[in-house]
């Protein structure tokens, strides 16, 4: 039953991602002056919002592990600090590639930023936490931190906006968006909150399972006898293909993204023959397009990668315990 | 209760500072460290006292920040010799007095630092605040509350952390940014006479309000972390 | 540690013994409070062990105690904790187990021995009703360790009860009344002591 479900979403967002990623290409408006670049921002944004919303799972998990000492809750915080971290990262990324271009510079103080850099490395080191903390006590050390975190990133965003005046503040944020950007921006923002959403449900399943089979472990230590391994580990993560499909959606649609986008171009040049400085401008903006997309993308592959070798070894694991 | 806390604390701040009296070599060497720091920071940047005026408030304040944390990582370390921690948890005294007490010592012991190593600063750059210098006070007494309080409580996580000396700055200089960014534009404006450093006070007082509840809150979860 | 329900009774001697990772020191710590089981209560006299800290006394393989500090300032410190202002009982717990209160040196230049004795004066000054004992025998000299066992028998004739984890059985088998034996992290055997005496 949750297969099913999960499998549907896989199919959803598989959908919408290539319906953003084609808007976001094609159908969106060239920029007035920062022409193709610009469109970094229909997956930027959609990465910082999903980040957020999954800090704040983090959040709300955490005061729930607190109260309650629920492992359910300690697996959601696990999922939502891990896959926010992931897409911070690429707020972090292509914000300076963006940046680059439309300012000239990589880095700005501004309050955004800023609340982003000291958010990511918050829960960098709520990760680094939870690695290097003792068996037992870890759920409730990291979740003491979640607190901190969460109480910390209101200030740090007030401490900014108020006191960092002697830098430029230059106009990040939804510039005056028409219409139709508009759309293609609330189009990605579905698809890719969907795609964090479900890349964060599957971690949430391989922290239960892990889970299990830790408990595992102890029971077999303590009674030394083989057990009916009636282990329910989730059907979601039994069924291999499931990752690999994810794997393989996220670097169709790196690949097609950057096949679009170097179509585009070879396009655009053909039709220039002349190089005159508007078609150089032109160039290099979609060289930072390209850019974009490379790096970001790269990010989303390497995370799903990494989680498809935690899955590799949980299954080792799980084969051990069988054959034990 | 309130006053068995308050009690308790004082026990326990008087135990640690008797302690830190009796083996003075920790303090001894984190006085030595603490002049060796201002030395190396004043001989690095070298800067005429127009510029000096501009930067120090940075300067001083990640001087006291990494004096801080060296401090700090030894904060519980007599307590876990000798498994101390243990015989307090079985203790009927309240948890809370004993973070108290921690966080008042190693206040009182990074401001002695603090007053030892900003006269040194003043020297060697010839420093002179155009501003209201007393509104030096309470930025040095908010700010290092503010550091010590989030210290000791993260100290207390580190203990049950591989590589605990890591753990400590790791986990405290993200969070306590927001903090550092109110010092070092406070100081700035007291030494260079430009603007007000008053709202940062503020700002400095309701940080150190926030972390100190929430530390006192969760101290007891995180003490007993097992 | 697996499913484990045990009944102990007032005013005995327990002797927990098992072979490493059995699980004795992580029961102990368990009833001390300092462990939390993932399921289950603890009871002490009634209470849940976290409210009846001022009846029980701890004392584990470490001395507990500042090494910078005498013996009666160690002992004066961990009176506060418990509300207790006056120095006599501290005294005369550090009688009992053979320490000069007047001695003003400080503990980390004793004997492994004399600071064993007293970590155990620190753990019975307040005259709790259990004493929880982790191993407290390590590396202490034979006459120490005899004299400790005598009082902890002592003790345990005045009406308290004792709980001791230790490898070394033989020390105890005429002094104490029953041994748990822990095997794997569950209870794999009890009995009573005097039957070898």
């Amino acid at each position: 039953m949750k297969n099913r479900l999960f499998f549907l979403l896989l199919a959803v967002t598989a959908g919408l991602l290539a319906w953003g990623t084609y808007q976001a290409l094609y159908v969106a408006p060239a920029e007035a002056t920062m022409g193709d670049a610009q469109r970094i921002f229909y997956y930027h944004v959609p990465a910082a919002t999903a980040a957020s919303l999954l800090f704040w799972v983090n959040f709300v998990a955490s005061i729930w592990y607190l109260w309650k000492r629920s492992p359910v809750a300690d697996a959601i915080a696990v999922a939502g600090a891990e896959v926010g971290v992931v897409f911070f990262s690429v707020v972090l990324i292509s914000g300076p590639i963006w940046a680059r271009y439309a300012w000239g510079t990589f880095w700005v103080w501004d309050a955004r930023l800023t609340t982003s850099l000291i958010l990511w490395l918050l829960y960098v080191s709520y990760l680094i936490l939870r690695k290097s903390s003792e068996l037992g006590s870890t759920s409730v050390l990291a979740a003491s931190l979640a607190v901190f975190a969460a109480m910390d990133m209101p200030i740090v965003y007030m401490s900014n906006r108020w006191f960092r005046t002697n830098h430029p503040q230059p106009m990040i944020g939804t510039p005056n968006l028409n219409h139709d950007m508009q759309t293609v921006l609330l189009w990605n923002m579905l698809a890719f909150c969907m795609f964090a959403i479900l890349i964060a449900w599957f971690r949430f399943e391989l922290e239960r399972t892990s889970q299990t089979i830790n408990q595992l472990h102890i029971r077999k230590a303590a009674q030394g006898v083989s057990m009916a391994m009636l282990v329910p580990i989730p059907a979601l993560l039994s069924a291999k293909p499931a990752m690999l499909l994810l794997a393989k959606k996220a670097a169709f649609f790196g690949m097609s993204a950057m096949f679009f986008a170097h179509k585009k171009l070879t396009m655009f040049l053909l039709q220039t023959s002349g190089a005159d400085d508007l078609a150089h401008e032109k160039l290099v903006q979609h060289h930072y397009m390209v850019a974009g997309y490379v790096a970001v993308w790269t990010i989303y592959i390497g995370y799903l990668l990494l989680l498809m070798n935690k899955l590799r070894k949980l299954h080792q694991e799980e084969r051990e315990m069988r054959a034990s | 209760m309130s006053l068995g806390v308050a009690r308790l604390t004082s026990v326990n701040l008087r135990k640690d500072l008797r302690l830190e009296w009796r083996s003075r070599d920790v303090f001894n060497s984190m006085l030595f460290f603490a002049l060796l720091v201002v030395v190396v920071f004043s001989y690095v940047f070298d800067a005429s006292a127009e510029e000096a005026r501009r930067m120090m408030g940075g300067l001083i304040w990640i001087a006291f920040l990494f004096s801080t944390i060296m401090a700090l990582n030894q904060s519980w370390a007599r307590e876990l010799r000798n498994g101390v921690l243990d015989a307090y948890r079985v203790s009927p005294a309240p948890p809370e007095a004993l973070f108290l007490g921690k966080c008042l010592g190693n206040f009182l012991f990074v401001l002695l630092l603090e007053c030892l190593m900003a006269p040194l600063f003043v020297i060697f750059y010839n420093l002179r605040a155009l501003g209201n210098v007393w509104l030096l006070l309470p930025i040095f007494l908010l700010g290092t509350w503010a550091l010590v309080v989030n210290g000791t409580f993260f100290a207390v996580m580190s203990i049950r952390t591989r590589s605990r000396e890591l753990m400590l700055p790791l986990l405290l200089l993200p969070i306590s940014i927001p903090a550092v960014l109110m010092m070092v534009t406070a100081t700035s404006a007291v030494l260079t006479g430009e603007g007000s450093p008053v709202p940062q006070i503020k700002f400095l007082a309701g940080y150190c309000v926030i972390f100190t509840t929430v530390s006192f809150l969760l101290f007891d979860t995180v003490l007993n972390a097992e | 540690m697996r499913q484990l329900s045990l009944e102990l009774e007032a005013g005995r001697f327990y002797v927990l013994r098992g072979e490493n990772g059995a699980g004795k020191s992580t029961l102990l710590r368990m009833i001390a409070g300092l462990s939390e089981p993932t399921e289950g209560r603890i009871l002490v006299y009634g209470l849940k062990n976290k409210e009846a800290f001022p009846h029980m006394g701890y004392m584990a393989h470490a001395p507990l105690l500042y090494d910078e500090l005498s013996g009666m300032e160690n002992l004066r410190f961990f009176a506060e904790l418990y509300g207790i202002t006056a120095d006599e009982p501290l005294m005369y717990a550090m009688q009992r187990v053979g320490l000069d209160p007047n001695l003003k040196r400080r503990i980390g230049q004793y004997s492994q021995g004399m600071r064993q004795r007293l970590s155990l004066a620190r753990a019975i000054f307040h005259s709790p009703r259990l004493l929880l004992l982790d191993e407290p025998f390590s590396n202490v000299d034979p006459d120490s360790a005899l004299q400790i066992a005598r009082l902890l028998a002592a003790m345990r004739d005045e009406g308290n009860t004792i709980i001791l984890v230790t490898h070394q059985v033989g020390l105890l088998s005429s002094l104490a009344d029953e041994y748990v034996l822990m095997s794997r992290g569950q209870l794999a055997d009890r009995g009573s002591l005097k039957v070898h005496a």
